[in-house]
């Protein structure tokens, strides 16, 4: 009957709730923290049944290898020899960049670690990568390039102080509740709120201002809504003066971008725009909020850009309730970019073109690192495609559906040599690996994950992990072992101790400071208490950057053959695809099958009713999917979660992507609806 | 029988408890959470705001497998645990709705998966200034085997029923005398929530609060089902069956009535399709049906729905609105 204190496994909020277990040892339910200052004895529905899917008979508890076709059980010395053999030879027939590591957002930041050191020093590619190319890859290179730091700038206590939200492409209440009840609780106390988003969501009916912009067009919105802040003298001079540079360069660029020509591209109203310029002008504390209505463009990184641009213009940025508030996503996706499971950085972002960072680790380490920054994820398939990578190793992801354009992610991994996935559950991709093998899951093991408001916190173990499973750790340190790099960890502490060591950001970090609500880095060095607001004297960077973008229309519109413009993302119930929450009873429940909202006007005019089957194309596939006739969508306007494998929306995204970023466009492609 | 226990003596007490049952005892853990906790597991937090999680759970878990389904179709109950569980330390409003539940699950037909844990289960009031703070909690007057009224360094031992007197033999006589302070000050302090509770349920069963009130109120719930999984009084559960190899396992699961699958027909439709029509069923549940079935409240203002929801729409902060808005 123990009551274990963890981390929530779903989202990058980061609420902490205690695993309660029963006599024999199961788990059986969930209570809130009350002490830790995000979750404050509450949760969101997710949280409440974080422990619903651990005993679910389809855990993976065997390793297995696809012998004459068929996955077999196998023990864990012949699958992890199998892995590293296979490797070896791969790489030493093609070169160690043929070998691409997929890390993941859902384990701990010291599996992240094991992950990009076992790619890096175990095999000598810099091809590692994690899902957050698929979110907020457009954040580290937008934030990165304007303010030093592509992390969320403030603290979700902010909140409490601030006297202006502004939300732009983010379903708060759903994707990140327990920071879109906060916003909520700020509104009730009289704080104003501007929600940006096509789609009616639960935040829109609680707002001041509701901008219900056409998808993809976010870049001429905010250059409209800071042309207005200038043309009303709005803008914060001093701010300006003392803490940016190229000012001058943004004044020009925002010229053309007058409210008439905005309302045109936008399908706003022109004095909405100078509504929304007022109200973020003259606003003493505003908070910017953001996710992947933002990033997930093709220009993803301009949007960023210009959500930056806003906040420098009207300085709020350094201070208690403002700030540029990216809301990561995954549970450690923060953490997974911080422990540098991508492909140009190490730890704390620490450049592997850098020679001096690389002769950090590889003295560290005690191996020669690769210097080519390695491939992002979202072009390793073409790369699969033209034969110039032959193996993945896949790490709690599912990429087969949760990547744009279905249909191309499966032909490319039917093209590898050899595909490894490490996961709790089958999925779709684990039915297509070479060898299977089986992880334990959050509650299974320790670590630390690091929440969207770069807090570090602990999550613990409240029971043994079902088969032979193992944690990912114990997984990855046996790959390292096989390459010859000694890794007899005692477990992820003593990982977290190699972390602070190499990482500056971490530094001051360790499992016993992490006892109580963890510490929110940077944290230098062992006295310090952490910093909860980032750029508070200077930005990372020094200046903040005005990086002035101009606006390029989404990759696909819709057009004669393709008449709707189909937008993607979440429901509240279920995470991602929906390999936890479908097998969690009651999310299962409230929301338990495929569906497209779509408008009734439009539902009207393709005779469409409510709850019937449709068949939904792209120029990429097509799925059957249930319709949900709602106005939360504008007319015009489709939605489809990406949580269902039997009407699957990412059959259908286009996976153009963002030049800098490698972001795929999921938010915006066009699609033809046929009743069926 | 009124006995006087000094903190030695409530040790005694203790392990006499922890001899006869799995006891349970309120702590205070490491982040700040108090639960009930097995005893001895960490230390006594003898004072404090209610428990966090509803005590109910110790006769009614959030997941509680029932029964196996066997390849044949043989059906094998899983039996509750055979030792059974004292429970220290529930205030009045706590006691109130167990007394609630009991009655409710023991009603024909009776639940036996419940009351297998629930009959020889013992109950231990802690009242008096055992508040948070030391602040003055209302005395239970029975609803339990024996309460203790806390005051000063000691507690008065009020037995309520044979067990609770066989628990407090041997222990030195106390008198009602001492605690007199302690009830003066609960009965000056009165009830203000259960005025505010009342004049709203009034509100709520003469039909005088409109549509746009529970719509505004549901907008904001995020439907995170907190209010009901908290909720002491709450018994809805919906039924999970899960299968391994051939084997069956079927479970009841607390439920929420703020989902919308709560009352989705399988056509898909739902007379309750809104957080605005869910959240006036909730609250009118309580206050309105239950009174209807019951003859009371189905609320004993534990508390815990205010805390936990994450939008500030618990029941008392939907009441107070209420009577702000519709009230005289
Ligand atoms: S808000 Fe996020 S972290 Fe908090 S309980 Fe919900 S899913 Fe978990
Ligand atoms: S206060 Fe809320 S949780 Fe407690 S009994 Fe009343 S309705 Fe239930
Ligand atoms: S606790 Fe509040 S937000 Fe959660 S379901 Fe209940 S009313 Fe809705």
């Amino acid at each position: 009957m123990s009551a274990t204190l963890t981390t929530c496994p779903y989202c990058g909020t980061g609420c902490m709730l205690y695993l309660l277990s029963d006599e024999q040892g199961r788990l059986v339910g969930v209570e809130p923290s009350a002490g830790h200052p995000v979750s404050r004895g509450q949760l969101c529905v997710k949280g409440w049944n974080a422990h619903a899917f651990v005993h679910h008979p389809d855990r993976l508890k065997t390793p297995l290898i696809r012998r004459q076709g068929a996955l077999v059980p196998a023990g864990w010395d012949e699958a992890l020899n199998l892995v590293h053999q296979r490797f070896r030879q791969i790489a030493s027939a093609h070169g160690p960049d043929s070998l691409v590591f997929f890390s993941s957002a859902k384990v701990g930041n010291e599996e992240n670690y094991l992950l990009m050191k076992l790619a890096r020093a175990g095999y000598g590619t810099n091809n590692v990568d994690h899902c957050a190319r698929l979110c907020h890859s457009s954040t580290v290179t937008g934030l990165v390039e304007t303010l030093g730091s592509g992390a969320m700038t403030n603290t979700v206590a902010c909140l409490d102080e601030t006297d202006l939200v502004l939300v732009i492409g983010s379903n708060t209440t759903e994707q990140h509740p327990l920071i879109g009840s906060r916003i909520l609780q700020a509104v009730q106390r009289g704080c104003r709120l501007i929600v940006a988003d096509g789609r009616r969501i639960k935040l829109s009916r609680h707002a001041d201002l509701h901008l219900r912009h056409r998808n993809g067009t976010d870049v001429a919105l905010l250059n409209g809504i800071m042309q207005q802040i200038l043309e009303l003298g709005l803008e914060d001079r001093d701010f300006i003066n003392a803490r940016t540079e190229n000012f001058s360069a943004l004044q020009q660029s925002l010229a053309a971008f007058t409210p008439d020509r905005v309302a045109a591209i936008t399908g706003l109203q022109a004095d909405e725009i100078i509504a929304a310029a007022r109200m973020l002008g003259s606003a003493q504390r505003a908070m910017l909020f953001y996710a992947m209505g933002i990033t997930q463009h093709s220009h993803g990184v301009d949007n960023v850009r210009a959500v930056s641009n806003l906040a420098l213009l009207t300085g709020n940025l350094g201070r208690p309730g403002t700030g540029v508030n990216p809301l990561r996503g995954q549970n450690n996706v923060q953490g997974a970019c911080d422990m540098g499971a991508l492909p140009d950085v190490l730890t704390g972002y620490q450049k592997v073109a850098d020679p001096a960072m690389r002769e950090r680790f590889a003295s560290a380490w005690g191996r020669p690192l690769p210097e080519r920054p390695g491939l992002m994820a979202t072009h390793a398939y073409d790369a699969a495609l033209a034969d110039r990578v032959r193996a993945f190793l896949v790490l709690g992801e599912n990429p087969l559906l949760s990547e744009a354009n279905q249909a191309h992610v499966a032909k490319a991994l039917a093209r590898l040599e050899f595909l490894v996935v490490v996961d709790i559950f089958p999925t779709e991709t684990t039915a297509v690996a070479d060898v299977v093998l089986p992880a334990a899951c959050y509650a299974e093991k320790d670590g630390t994950f690091t929440s969207t408001e770069r807090r570090v916190q602990r999550f613990r173990r409240a029971l043994a992990p079902p088969g032979e499973a193992r944690a990912d750790w114990e997984i990855l340190s046996a790959l390292l072992e096989r390459c010859g790099i000694s890794a007899d960890y005692t477990g992820p502490s003593q990982i977290m101790e190699e972390i602070a060591a190499v990482t500056p950001s971490y530094r001051g970090i360790s499992y016993p400071r992490l006892e109580e609500s963890g510490l929110q880095w940077p944290c230098p060095d062992h006295d310090h208490p952490g910093t909860p607001i980032l750029h508070q004297q200077n930005c990372t960077r020094g200046k903040g950057r005005f990086s002035p973008v101009d606006f390029r229309p989404s990759r696909e519109l819709p057009d004669a053959a393709y008449p709707l413009l189909l937008n993607t993302g979440r429901t509240g119930m279920h995470w991602h695809t929906g390999t936890m929450t479908r097998r969690s009873h009651l999310l299962d429940r409230e929301e338990h099958s495929a569906f497209i909202e779509i408008h009734p006007e439009d539902a009207a005019r393709l005779s469409i009713r409510d709850r019937q089957q449709v068949s939904v194309e792209s120029r990429r596939g097509g799925v059957r999917v249930m319709a949900t006739l709602t106005d939360r969508v504008p007319p015009g306007q489709v939605f489809m979660p990406f949580h269902f494998v039997e009407g699957a929306a990412n059959a259908l995204t286009n996976n153009a992507l963002d030049p800098e970023s490698g972001i795929p466009e999921f938010k915006v492609c066009g699609v033809r609806i046929t009743p069926c | 029988m009124l006995k006087r226990l000094d903190r030695s003596d409530l040790e005694k007490l203790l392990s006499a408890l922890a001899t006869g049952y799995r006891l349970l005892t309120p702590q205070r853990l490491a982040d700040g959470t108090r639960l009930l906790r097995p005893h001895g597991e960490g230390a006594l937090a003898l004072q404090g705001e209610p428990v966090q999680r509803k005590p109910t759970e110790a006769f009614f878990p959030q997941h509680d497998p029932l029964l196996r389904i066997g390849e044949q179709g043989e059906v094998t109950t899983c039996d509750p645990p055979v030792r059974p569980v004292a429970l220290f330390g529930l205030n009045a409003a706590d006691l109130g709705c167990i007394a609630f539940i009991d009655r409710f699950f023991a009603d024909p037909p009776a639940d036996d998966h419940y009351l297998a844990r629930r009959k020889d289960a013992l109950l231990v009031g802690l009242t008096g200034f055992s508040g948070p703070g030391g602040d003055v909690l209302p005395p239970a007057n029975g609803m339990c085997d024996l309460e203790l009224l806390a005051f000063g360094q000691n507690w008065l031992g009020v037995p309520w029923t044979p067990r609770g007197e066989a628990l407090l033999e041997g222990f030195p006589d106390g008198e009602q005398a001492e605690v007199e302070e302690l009830l003066e000050s609960a009965r000056t302090r009165g009830n203000p929530a259960q005025d505010l509770l009342e004049k709203a349920a009034g509100l709520v069963a003469s039909e005088v609060v409109p549509d746009d009130f529970w719509r505004e109120v549901g907008d904001r719930c995020i439907l995170c089902s907190g209010c009901n999984l908290a909720c002491p009084t709450c018994t809805c559960f919906c039924v999970e069956d899960r299968q391994e190899q051939a084997v069956t396992l079927r479970s009841r699961v607390w439920d929420s009535c703020q989902f919308d699958a709560f009352m989705r027909e399988a056509s898909g439709h739902n007379p309750l399709g809104t957080e605005a029509l869910r959240t006036r069923r909730r609250i009118h549940h309580k206050l309105a049906a239950d009174v209807t079935r019951w003859g009371e409240f189905g609320c004993l203002l534990c508390g815990r729905c205010d805390r936990v929801c994450p939008t500030g729409i618990g029941i008392q902060a939907v009441a107070a609105e209420i009577l702000a808005r519709f009230g005289p």
